[in-house]
């Protein structure tokens, strides 16, 4: 933490553990860097997440049958049904996928071997999660705000008015600093 | 002097406590029947209230002090975000109302920010149709004790300000209390609690305060006293939103509408005078309701005089 009030860093802290924890993300999150300077209308946070465990096949978490017109889908591992909903939405739109129960899917005019080349990749969710985190955490009348995601490591840095190049520097710096200090 | 109390307990022969409410020349403001339990708010003269706790001792209720009973209180939030809303705006909200206190909340539209944070005079206003305002800001000092005062200047209401780090005053609110800020979840834990005693602490002495003003020159009649003839009025016994006739420490917010019933209104008998003659009535800035300002004791009588 660094800032220029103590009183502020605290709360948000405490802040950022609760909603961490609202959102089930505690035991993903690694390590979180907050800068907060109320006179500069600076808001800086970094938050660096635990390796995910890496792309999914399909043919791991779910049973893939070649039917007449199609393949049925039977998924097995509940925790990967939305992710794979998701995925299979984008890839084939609505009309082709019919979810039949909760865990049978039935794909229309897509055959079981393209199925199961299939890989689930966690980043975009993880991304998406943090993102949300961040923004319930940051002040609301900071709107103007700068992102930087890699490496599991992501970086907000908000504002009031202008960004500025300093801001921007300090935040790449914060970020660089985060993935560092973790790898080392 | 009124007194507002509440009495909690079952409904055999509360038909007395009725009877005996009455006969002092009390009101009954308020009932909540739930099954065989009676919960009545009253406000009685304060030389009578022996009488309704024997009788109350007498039928096995229990008699609760309500200092806020007869007040409407506007708890305020930069906006209704949900990094305000709904903790700990309504946990406030909520606390108030437990010492009898109608409360609303509200967000401001541009409340947010530092240097963007504004008000604007309608929303001013509509803070000014109420007996006192809470401003709860957030958690950083600089942006509290430099920007946001400025959302609370010209309101003529009293004002009580929350924020979260320590400071020992501010300008242009009647109280302040520290140590509260932001919350994503709700005040349940013993020392938020007692901040939120602490902000019904502060709430209760500016009330006082504002009481103790009006005794200096009195109304020319209480409150509760115009409530008892405009629930004899059938658009206030047709009106199905929640609490009609809300009271005020200087008059009351009846939530019909003011054009259709104004004639109506000011034609109603008070005391042997029409309520024109005392009181001022008005448009309420929020939807179809209506305003009712007691003129002074002294103001009616002098305008008779002339």
């Amino acid at each position: 933490m660094e800032g220029t009030e103590q009183y502020a860093l605290e709360s948000y802290q405490w802040l950022m553990g609760r909603i961490l924890m609202d959102m089930g993300m505690s035991n993903m999150v690694e390590r979180v860097k907050l800068t907060i300077r109320p006179d500069q209308t600076l808001f800086i946070v970094s938050l660096r997440v635990k390796h995910s465990s890496g792309k999914r096949p399909v043919y791991d978490i779910a049973e893939i049958k070649a039917q007449e017109g199609g393949t049925f889908i039977e998924i097995k591992d509940e925790s990967y049904a939305p992710r794979l909903m998701a995925t299979l939405w984008r890839l084939y739109g609505r009309d082709r996928v019919q979810q039949l129960t909760r865990l049978e899917v039935f794909v229309e005019g897509v055959s079981a071997k393209e199925l199961s080349d299939l890989k689930l990749d966690p980043e975009e969710e993880t991304r998406s999660q943090l993102l949300d985190a961040i923004w319930r955490l940051l002040p609301e009348g900071l709107k103007v705000r700068h992102e930087f995601y890699d490496n599991n490591t992501m970086t907000i840095v908000a504002t009031e008015h202008g960004m500025t190049v300093d801001f921007i520097e300090e935040a790449k710096k914060v970020h660089q600093y985060m993935i560092r200090e973790v790898e080392e | 002097m009124y007194e507002v109390l509440m009495y909690d307990g079952g409904v055999h022969k509360v038909e007395e406590l009725f009877d005996l409410i009455e006969d002092i020349g009390g009101f009954v403001l308020q009932k909540t029947q739930v099954q065989v339990m009676i919960i009545i708010t009253m406000a009685i003269p304060s030389e009578d209230r022996p009488l309704v706790e024997r009788k109350t001792a007498e039928l096995g209720g229990k008699i609760i002090e309500v200092p806020l009973a007869g007040t409407e209180i506007a708890v305020i939030g930069p906006t209704l975000g949900r990094h305000h809303m709904p903790h700990p705006i309504c946990d406030i909200a909520e606390h108030l109302r437990r010492y009898g206190a109608i409360t609303i909340v509200m967000g401001l539209a541009r409340g947010r920010g530092r240097k963007t944070c504004q008000i604007s005079a309608e929303e001013k206003a509509i803070i000014e149709e109420y007996d006192a305002a809470i401003f709860m800001l957030g958690n950083f000092k600089e942006c509290v004790t430099h920007e946001k005062i400025d959302l609370f200047k010209d309101i003529q209401i009293p004002v009580v300000t929350v924020i979260g780090p320590e400071v020992d005053s501010l300008p242009h609110c009647e109280a302040l209390v520290c140590g509260v800020g932001r919350k994503v979840e709700r005040m349940r834990r013993a020392e938020e609690i007692a901040k939120l005693e602490e902000i019904a602490d502060r709430v209760k002495e500016v009330i006082d305060v504002r009481r103790m003003e009006i005794e200096e020159d009195p109304l020319f009649v209480h409150p509760s006293e115009i409530k008892d003839i405009l629930d004899e009025m059938d658009a206030v016994q047709e009106c199905l939103r929640p609490a009609p006739v809300v009271l005020h420490v200087d008059g009351l917010r009846v939530k019909i509408p003011y054009k259709k019933h104004l004639r109506e209104m000011e034609e109603l008998e008070v005391y042997g005078r029409k309520l024109k003659d005392i009181a001022i009535i008005s448009d309420c800035r929020l939807g179809d309701s209506t305003i009712i300002k007691i003129r002074t004791k002294a103001e009616v009588e002098g305008a008779i005089k002339d």
